[in-house]
């Protein structure tokens, strides 16, 4: 989008770096927002541009994130770090 | 107990007069028996635990029956009313443990147990064990429901602690994708049974606790505690009284899943959630992503309805304002005003148009990724986007130009509404219903003039 300005494009990769929880909050935000009115037309539609990069944030997250399953391991000074737990080590075989 | 007399006894040489020794009757012998046993406060109540043989139960209702190890044998008597009280009977092969005195039955020359209680084996110690802790544990307070904290609403790190071999993290794992991919999981280890289990559970806590994500500095959400069914002896380390403790003072909530039908475990009680199989607890601990696409569709709906009304007010205002400045000729300022409204308008419509286009393609694309389940909702959320469409198509400006309208701009662009703003030779772009022209200005006529 040649016409975003800075502001736009900074709110833009927020938008796509937040967790569903909080995208999920803003998202009904916007919408309790618009749906009160009373608002100069500008703001109804920046607010409704939003609304939809929310949207799309929460629906791609449900529908494309894959589990991170990991095991915690201790290291030495008692460290606590996970490492991946492949798929096979957890076969019920055990 | 001996065997009866070997025959190379010796006869009996008596070395004195047989009429000064004491010589008992059999009565006498057993009587004194009897005082002795009777007199014997260790025998006055005893616990013991065997094996149970013959059972029989006299016409009268008493309970007769032998119990047994590998050294000897003991005679049981219940009495008929005793029996009766009991909520447990004695069968042969069971083992258990017996309480009650020792006493001689004359006519038998036998001595017997005369039995108060019956308890199975294995579980009198445990159950006493338990019950005491349970009510030294409750009186802390550590039961309390007024502690039980409620559960994240979207976890973004679960911890998982249970054995790393076994049925339950793979079925905990199968869950959890399953229902919220979203989420990080980290597993730590612990042995559930056996030996040493309750420590490497406390262990294993502390473990989870004292890991943070690595970029967010978040900690766990929330902890599931697992294990598979088991006796009550398998379960024993979710009775230990440290393994209880770190259930409760863990620093998030902690479901415990313990996959068993009767018994709850003392860590099932200190538990936020106490959830009937490890696979119960996952599916508690985090939303159903299908749900939640439901609802975001919902409010999806909504924003385009609102988005929706918005623009038709501004529409209608519009209108309102355009039939009162053409009934007093327009001005200047109010002109650029109102071209700085259309163009929103304009904008409004092309974003609106632009999302709706996204959306219809993401849903494609979703529908062929999405596990079944999901597809009748995909259906829902497509026949919605085509409704709003509709309305959305009903209020774009290009819906005027099927009407055989068509919109004017100027060199710079902006919709031409004044003759005045133009001069001969510049040019112009029409936009028709369908396609573009672009044309040049023959010559200007002012209407207003």
């Amino acid at each position: 989008m040649s016409d975003e300005t800075q502001a736009q494009q900074a709110e833009r990769q927020r938008i796509a770096a937040l967790p569903f929880d909080q995208a999920l909050a803003e998202f009904k935000q916007v919408v309790e927002k618009l749906e009160a009115g009373n608002l100069p037309l500008e703001d109804s539609i920046a607010l409704f541009e939003r609304g939809v990069l929310l949207q799309r944030r929460c629906e791609r997250m449900l529908s494309e994130a894959e589990m991170r399953f990991q095991r915690l391991v201790e290291s030495g000074g008692g460290k606590v770090r996970a490492v991946d737990l492949p798929v096979g080590d957890t076969d019920g075989s055990g | 107990m001996r065997e009866p007399l070997e025959p190379s006894v010796q006869p009996l040489r008596p070395a004195t007069d047989p009429a000064k020794l004491p010589i008992l009757t059999v009565g006498e012998l057993t009587g004194l028996i009897k005082g002795t046993l009777r007199s014997a406060p260790r025998l006055r109540d005893v616990w013991v635990e065997g094996e149970v043989g013959q059972v029989s139960v006299s016409a009268a209702g008493h309970c007769y029956f032998t119990l047994k190890d590998e050294r000897a044998q003991l005679r049981c008597v219940i009495f008929r009313d005793d029996r009766l009280m009991m909520p447990f009977e004695a069968r042969t092969g069971l083992r258990l443990i017996a309480q009650g005195q020792i006493d001689v039955f004359e006519p038998q020359g036998a001595y017997q147990l005369y039995v108060r209680a019956l308890q199975p084996s294995g579980f009198g110690d445990l159950a006493l064990q338990f019950e005491a802790l349970k009510a030294k544990l409750a009186a802390e307070g550590l039961f309390d429901s007024k502690r039980k904290r409620p559960l994240p609403a979207y976890p973004h790190n679960i911890g998982v602690v249970t054995s790393l071999s076994g049925a339950v993290l793979h079925d905990i794992r199968r869950v959890l994708a399953r229902r919220w991919p979203l989420a990080r999981v980290v597993v730590s280890a612990c042995q559930v049974q056996g030996q040493g289990a309750a420590q490497t559970i406390v262990a294993a806590l502390r473990r989870v606790a004292r890991w943070t994500d690595e970029q967010t500095g978040r900690a766990t959400d929330v902890v599931i505690l697992a294990r598979g069914g088991g006796s009550l002896e398998d379960l024993w380390p979710f009775n230990e009284e440290a393994v209880v403790r770190a259930v409760a003072a863990h620093p998030c909530p902690v479901v415990v899943g313990v996959g068993h039908e009767t018994d709850v475990t003392l860590a099932e009680f200190a538990a936020d959630i106490r959830a009937a199989t490890p696979s119960v607890a996952a599916e508690l601990v985090v939303p159903a992503r299908a749900d939640e696409l439901a609802r975001l569709d919902g409010h999806a709906g909504r924003l385009q309805a609102a988005a929706g009304r918005s623009l038709t007010e501004r529409r209608q205002a519009l209108n309102t304002e355009r039939r009162a400045l053409e009934s007093f000729r327009p001005e200047a300022l109010l002109a650029g005003e109102r071209e700085r409204v259309g163009l929103l308008l304009d904008r409004a419509a092309r974003v609106v148009q632009r999302q709706l286009e996204i959306g219809q393609a993401e849903l494609s694309r979703a529908a062929e990724q999405l596990p079944a389940l999901l597809a009748g909702h995909v259906v829902g959320a497509r026949a919605a986007l085509g409704r709003q469409s509709a309305a959305l198509a009903a209020l774009s400006p290009y819906a005027t130009l099927e009407r055989g309208y068509s919109i004017v701009r100027g060199p710079d662009g902006a919709i031409l509404r004044d003759a005045r703003r133009v001069a001969q030779g510049d040019a112009l772009s029409v936009r028709l219903q369908r396609g573009e022209v672009g044309a040049r200005v023959e010559s200007v006529r002012d209407s207003s003039s």
